[in-house]
C-alpha cells in the first residue's frame, strides 16, 4: 500500500485531474478562447480538439432518433458473409459520418449474417432515410453506339458495364482543387480498381484521341444499382428520361421490381488516361453538389444489397422534462450522500466527498473521450456506480473506527483500515466487474450501454477511493491539526480495549 | 500476529450464547449502542429471516407463474398518434394533457418538429381513440391528426432471452470467482464453493423477490407501476450486482475472522462477522436509498417504476446479503462439515 502514496502515482493523479477538467469543461474552455458568451449557442460546439468532438453522446432513448433494420441480399459468391457483412457496416459508417450523424449506432444482426441495424440519435425517419437512403451498389459504365437510342445522357449511344464497380472504390472525397477555386470530387480506388480505371482511361482517351477533344466512347458514366434490364431497355425513351434522372435515394431505397428510379450520378469527360488510382471528377460543383456526389459513391461501394426491413421513429423514451427532473432529483440525491458522509464521518468524509467529485469528472471525461453513448441504462449504471465508490469509502471508514478503537494510532488506524478494507473491496469489485463484462457481451444493446458505464465506473470507482482516498488521508495526517479523533469522526473512548 | 480487533473472543461468544435468553438483562446495562447491536443473533434466528424471504417470495412465483407481467408500451406496443396542434404547445403541456388523459397515462410524447408530435400510449380501441382526440383537443387546443396506428412492441422477447443468458453466465461467473477466492478458508475448494453457492442463492432471492413483486403489482393489483419494460431489465440487472457486491463484503470479514479467531465456532464467527460489516452495509445501502428515494418522489413520472424497481432490489439485496446469505452458508457448513 506505500506504492499508493508515492509521488509518481500522485503525479498520475493530478494529471488525470487537469486532464478530466479539461475535457469536462471543453465546451467553457472553447467560448473562453473564442471570447464566445458562456451560454446560449455559439457556431462550433461541440469542439473539436485535435479531431476529438467532446460532448456527452446521448443515445436513442435520450435523444430520440430512428432506427432502423436492414436485410442484406445477394452476397457475394465465395466470400465469408461476415466479412461482407463487416464491410457493409463499414461502408454504411462512412456515409453516415460524412453527413455529420452524430453517434450512428450500426450493428451486424441475423443468425446468418444478414441483417444490419441502424440507431441514429437525434434525427427523424424522414431525415435518416434521406441520410440513409438508398445504400445502392455503384456500377461503372461506357458507352456503346446504338442508333436507335434517342435520349439520355448519350443519345445514340447505350451503356455498358466495364467490370468497375463500388467494390473498386476506397474512398470519395469532396474538396477544393489545387488552383483552390472550384469544388472537386476526389476518387481514390483499391488497388485492383486502380488496374482497371488505368485500362479503361487508356482505351477511353485512345477512342479519340487529343487533347481537348471529346466523343461519347471518352465518356466514363457512373450510376446507382444500374441493372443489365435497365440496358436492355435502353431503347424505350420513356424508360431512358426516367433511369437517367439523377440518383434518388427515396425511390431507390423503396423500389419495386416495376419502379424506374433515377439512377444517375455523373458523365464526365476522361482527360487523361490515370494510371495511380486517384481519380478527380471536376466540373461546376458547388460544395453542396460535390459532397452529394461523393456521399451518392461511397453509397455505392456496398458489396451487397440492401433491403429496408422497418423504419421505426423512435422517441426519447422518457420525454426531456422527465430527465431533467430525474437527473435533477438524482443530483439532489448525491448531494444528501455527500452532506451525510461529511456529518457521519467528519474530516475522512469530506475527503470522500473530494474523491467522489474527482471520481466523477473523470468518469464523465471517460464518457466524452472515448466516446460512451449515454443512454438511460448508461446513467443507472454510473448512478450505481457512484454507490460503489461511497461503498468502498464507507468500507475503509468503518474499518478506520474499528482500527482506532482497538488502540491504534490514528495514522496506523489509516494504513490499517485501507491495508485490511482492500480484499473485500477488490473482490466485491471484480465481481461487479465480471458481470459488466458478460452483460457486455451477451446482453441486449440497452443493457450493453449499462454494462460499459458501470464497468468503466467501478474502475475509477477503484482507483478514487483506494488511491485519490488514501492519498488525501494520508495527507491530512500530517498536519497535526486534523488529527484529533473527534475530528476524523471516532471516540475513541468507546469500546476501546 | 492475530489481531480481532472487535471485543475479545471469550466475551462475544458469551454473548452469542446469552443474547437469546437474556435479551432484557443485556438491556439493562448501560452500554454503549454498538455494544448492544453486537448481541443480536441472526445465526440463532436464521429459520425466521428464511420464513420472511419465503413468505414474499413465494406469492411472487406463483404470480409470475400463473399471470406473468403487465407489460410496458415499450414491450407490448400501443397506439401511437401523429398530430399537430396549432397552437404550438410545449412539450411540457402536451405532456401533462397525455399524462391526465386516464387512457393514455404512462404514454410517451415525442416532439417532432413545431407543433408537430407523436404521441403513444397503450392499445386502444377506435372509440378509445376518438376519446384520446376530443380530450387533446379540449386539454392542449385544436389538432390535426395525421395518423393513428397500431406499433408493435420492441423485441421484448430477444430483450428478456439476452438478460436470461447474461444472468445464467453471469450467476456462473460470480460462484467460480467466490470459489477460486474463498478456496483458501479451512476446508478448500469445496468451501469456496459453499460461498459461492451461499452468494448465488442470495442473489437468485433478489431477483425472484424483485419479478415476484412486480408480478404481484401488475398483474394482481394492476398498479400501472408495475409494468416491467426495458428499464425493468436493466434495474433486475443492476441489483444483481449491488447484491452481490453486498454478500462479498460480508463472506469477506467471515474470510477474515476465521483466520484470525481459531477459537471461535463457525456460526459464532458468522454472526461477528455480520455484526462488524452490518454498519458497513446499512449505511452503503442508506446512501443509495437516499439518491432513489429522491428520484421515486421527485424524479419524472416516467422514471418512478424504475425507482421503485431499484428500491426494492436494493433492500432485498442487503436484507438477503445480511440475513440470508450467511445463514444459509452456516447451514450448508453443517449439512457439509468441512473442519
Amino acid at each position: 500500500m506505500q506504492l499508493v502514496l508515492s509521488w509518481p502515482v500522485r503525479l498520475f493523479i493530478i494529471g488525470v485531474l487537469v486532464f478530466s477538467l479539461f475535457v469536462d469543461g471543453a465546451g467553457y474552455i472553447y467560448r473562453i478562447a473564442n471570447h464566445y458568451p458562456l451560454t446560449g449557442n455559439v457556431p462550433g460546439l461541440p469542439p473539436n480538439f485535435g479531431g476529438l468532438q467532446l460532448y456527452i453522446h446521448r443515445g436513442l432513448d435520450l435523444a430520440g432518433g430512428t432506427h432502423i433494420d436492414y436485410q442484406l441480399t445477394n452476397f457475394p459468391a465465395g466470400q465469408s458473409r461476415a466479412d461482407v457483412q463487416q464491410r457493409t457496416i463499414q461502408v454504411i459508417n462512412k456515409r453516415v459520418n460524412s453527413l455529420g450523424v452524430s453517434e450512428p449506432q450500426i450493428r451486424g444482426a441475423g443468425n446468418n449474417n444478414d441483417r444490419i441495424t441502424v440507431d441514429l440519435a437525434g434525427v427523424t425517419a424522414q431525415q435518416a432515410q434521406k441520410t440513409i437512403g438508398a445504400i445502392s451498389k455503384l456500377v461503372y459504365t461506357k458507352w456503346v453506339a446504338d442508333s436507335k437510342v434517342t435520349n439520355g445522357p448519350e443519345p445514340g449511344y447505350k451503356p455498358a458495364f466495364v467490370g468497375l464497380t463500388g467494390d473498386d472504390i476506397q474512398s470519395a472525397t469532396a474538396a477544393i482543387d489545387q488552383s483552390g477555386v472550384s469544388w472537386v470530387v476526389n476518387i481514390s480506388f483499391t488497388s485492383r480498381g486502380a488496374g482497371v480505371f488505368d485500362n479503361l482511361t487508356r482505351d477511353n482517351v485512345a477512342a479519340c484521341p487529343g487533347a481537348g477533344t471529346d466523343c461519347p466512347q471518352r465518356h466514363l458514366t457512373i450510376w446507382l444499382d444500374l441493372t443489365q434490364k435497365d440496358i436492355d431497355s435502353w431503347e424505350d425513351p420513356n424508360y431512358v428520361s426516367k433511369a437517367s434522372a439523377p440518383y434518388d435515394t427515396g425511390c431507390l431505397a423503396a423500389q419495386t421490381p416495376d419502379t424506374i428510379c433515377g439512377k444517375f450520378l455523373t458523365d464526365p469527360t476522361t482527360l487523361q488516361e490515370i494510371s495511380g488510382g486517384q481519380a478527380q471528377i471536376s466540373g461546376n460543383f458547388t460544395q453542396g453538389s460535390a459532397t452529394d456526389l461523393a456521399t451518392g459513391i461511397n453509397a455505392g461501394s456496398l458489396p451487397v444489397d440492401l433491403q429496408v426491413l422497418d423504419v421505426t421513429q423512435v422517441g426519447s423514451t422518457l420525454g426531456a422534462e422527465s430527465v431533467k427532473l430525474s437527473l435533477a432529483a438524482g443530483l439532489l440525491g448525491l448531494s444528501i450522500v455527500v452532506i451525510f458522509m461529511i456529518i457521519y464521518y467528519r474530516v475522512p468524509g469530506l475527503l470522500a466527498s473530494i474523491a467522489l467529485l474527482f471520481y466523477a469528472g473523470a468518469v464523465l471525461a471517460i464518457f466524452k473521450v472515448v466516446p460512451v453513448t449515454l443512454t438511460l441504462a448508461g446513467i443507472t449504471g454510473f448512478i450505481l456506480s457512484v454507490g460503489m465508490a461511497v461503498d468502498a469509502n464507507v468500507l475503509i471508514f468503518e474499518r478506520f473506527k474499528e482500527e482506532v478503537r482497538a488502540g491504534r494510532t490514528i495514522a496506523a488506524a489509516v494504513d490499517a483500515a485501507v491495508r485490511r478494507a482492500w480484499p473485500a473491496i477488490r473482490d466485491s469489485n471484480t465481481s461487479t466487474f465480471i458481470t459488466c463484462v458478460i452483460l457486455g457481451f451477451v446482453g441486449p444493446p440497452a443493457v450493453q450501454g449499462f454494462a460499459i458505464t458501470l464497468g468503466i465506473g467501478v474502475i475509477a470507482s477503484l482507483v478514487s477511493s483506494i488511491v485519490v482516498t488514501h492519498n488525501l488521508l494520508a495527507i491530512v495526517m500530517t498536519g497535526s491539526a486534523l488529527r484529533r479523533p473527534a475530528l476524523m469522526g471516532v471516540d475513541r473512548s468507546v469500546g476501546a480495549v | 500476529m492475530s489481531e480481532l480487533s472487535d471485543a475479545a473472543p471469550a466475551e462475544q461468544a458469551a454473548d452469542i450464547v446469552l443474547s437469546p435468553d437474556k435479551p432484557k438483562e443485556a438491556q439493562k446495562e448501560p452500554r454503549p449502542p454498538e455494544r448492544r447491536v453486537r448481541r443480536l443473533n441472526i445465526i440463532g434466528r436464521r429459520n425466521i429471516f428464511f420464513a420472511i424471504s419465503l413468505v414474499i417470495i413465494i406469492p411472487g412465483i406463483l404470480s409470475m407463474a400463473t399471470k406473468g407481467f403487465l407489460l410496458g408500451i415499450d414491450f407490448a406496443g400501443g397506439t401511437e398518434f401523429t398530430v399537430t396542434f396549432a397552437s404550438q404547445p410545449s412539450v411540457a403541456s402536451v405532456e401533462s394533457a397525455v399524462a391526465a388523459d386516464p387512457l393514455t397515462a404512462g404514454g410517451t410524447v415525442i416532439q417532432t418538429g413545431v407543433g408537430g408530435y407523436i404521441i403513444r400510449a397503450l392499445p386502444l380501441t377506435p372509440q378509445q381513440q376518438a376519446l384520446v382526440e376530443d380530450d387533446l383537443t379540449k386539454r392542449v387546443g385544436p389538432m390535426v391528426v395525421q395518423q393513428v396506428i397500431e406499433v408493435g412492441g420492441t423485441i421484448a422477447g430477444e430483450t428478456i432471452e439476452f438478460a436470461l443468458l447474461a444472468l445464467v453466465l453471469a450467476s456462473a461467473a460470480i460462484l467460480f470467482l467466490l470459489a477460486i477466492r474463498f478456496r483458501n478458508v479451512p476446508g478448500g475448494w469445496r468451501a469456496g464453493f459453499q460461498f459461492g453457492g451461499s452468494a448465488l442463492a442470495a442473489l437468485l432471492h433478489d431477483v425472484f423477490l424483485l419479478t415476484g413483486l412486480f408480478s404481484i403489482m401488475g398483474k394482481v393489483f394492476g398498479l400501472r407501476i408495475g409494468e416491467i419494460d426495458s428499464l425493468f431489465v436493466t434495474a433486475v440487472l443492476t441489483v444483481v450486482g449491488f447484491s452481490v457486491h453486498d454478500t462479498i463484503v460480508v463472506f469477506d470479514r467471515i474470510r477474515e475472522n476465521l483466520r484470525v479467531s481459531q477459537r471461535l465456532s463457525f456460526e459464532q464467527v458468522v454472526n461477528l462477522s455480520i455484526m462488524q460489516t452490518a454498519a458497513r452495509s446499512i449505511i452503503t445501502s442508506f446512501t443509495v436509498v437516499l439518491v432513489l428515494t429522491a428520484i421515486l418522489i421527485a424524479g419524472g413520472a416516467t422514471l418512478k417504476g424504475f425507482a421503485l424497481a431499484l428500491l426494492i432490489g436494493i433492500v432485498s439485496g442487503t436484507y438477503s446479503s445480511i440475513f440470508n446469505a450467511s445463514p444459509l452458508l452456516v447451514v450448508w457448513r453443517r449439512l457439509q462439515p468441512l473442519r
